[in-house]
């Protein structure tokens, strides 16, 4: 009896540590087959990204700096200090720093998977594939938020407006 | 003896002479490397668009060209008026449309299988 446990739990872990494909065959063999112009295709998505990450960085460095900062300064010395936009503000900052980093992270995994041998290891390529989705799903959802901040803010200057003359 | 001498000088000069060249190439190497390393590590270089392979294409040149600079700056004193506020909107406007005419940043869409042209799995075959 003990030997049967023994060999049943051998079994079990072996079949645990098994490499699990997350692919198909037909996927793996057309990641294969179509290696360079998907290879192409992440080249062209990591120009074009480069391109709107200087685009919108510039553009949030200059919202932080040129509209986010002086208000407050000029909030304060006018006895108006507003939380919300002092919150905003610190909200926008916070989030331009994780978009820069998150940034960073995402190209970093894509240049691996540009590396990456597709044509004699679709699978790993595959797996790697995911996994960059996924960074690229996080700086979507950066960009997002900074959007909705910049709209938070068009809202509380509106508010502000009506209080002062 | 004295020419035996002066040789031997002439001969260690030539010596220090090439250390000194093997030393600062290799002073270049490794300051090379540790900027190179700084560079990469910082994400400079995935921002960076004079890099090769990210260079610009020719009408991406153009439009930036085209792109005139405002610099607009809120100032950080003075009374705050309806109209001061107004202008401030304005002008954060020109800068949302900006982003905004940046159509679907990151799209998550692009990494689809059918956009880099991976066909669905077919059943039974994982």
């Amino acid at each position: 009896m003990r030997r049967f446990l023994v060999v049943f739990a051998i079994l079990v872990v072996s079949l645990m540590t098994l490499p699990v494909s997350a692919i198909a065959k037909n996927q793996e063999e057309a990641i294969s087959d179509h290696c360079e112009s998907i290879r192409n295709s992440l080249k062209t998505i990591q120009k074009n990204d480069a391109k709107a990450r200087v685009h919108l960085g510039g553009r949030y460095e200059t919202i932080l700096s040129r509209f986010l900062v002086p208000l407050n300064v000029r909030l304060v010395e006018n006895n108006l200090p507003s939380a919300d936009l002092v919150e905003n503000q610190n909200d926008f900052a916070d989030t331009k720093v994780v978009f820069t980093n998150d940034y960073i992270e995402y190209q970093q995994n894509l240049e691996e998977l540009v590396a990456m041998d597709c044509k004699n290891q679709p699978a790993e390529f595959y797996e790697k594939l995911v996994k960059v989705r996924q960074k690229r799903k996080t700086m979507e959802q950066d960009v997002m938020k900074m959007r909705t901040l910049i709209t938070k803010q068009i809202n509380a200057v509106n508010n502000l407006m009506s209080k002062v003359k | 003896m004295e020419e035996v001498k002066e040789k031997k000088k002439l001969h260690r000069g030539g010596r220090n002479l090439v250390l000194l060249g093997l030393g600062s190439i290799l002073i270049a190497l490794v300051t090379t490397s540790i900027s190179l390393a700084v560079y990469h590590n910082s994400g400079d270089i995935y921002i960076d668009r004079s890099r090769p392979g990210f260079l610009p294409d020719e009408e991406e040149v153009k439009e930036d060209e085209d792109e005139k600079e405002d610099d607009y700056s809120f100032q950080k004193s003075g009374t705050l008026t309806a109209d001061v506020l107004r202008e401030y909107l304005e002008k954060l406007d020109i800068e949302t449309k900006a982003i905004d005419g940046y159509k679907k940043p990151f799209d998550s869409s692009v990494l689809s299988d059918e956009k880099l042209g991976i066909p669905p799995a077919e059943e039974g075959e994982s």
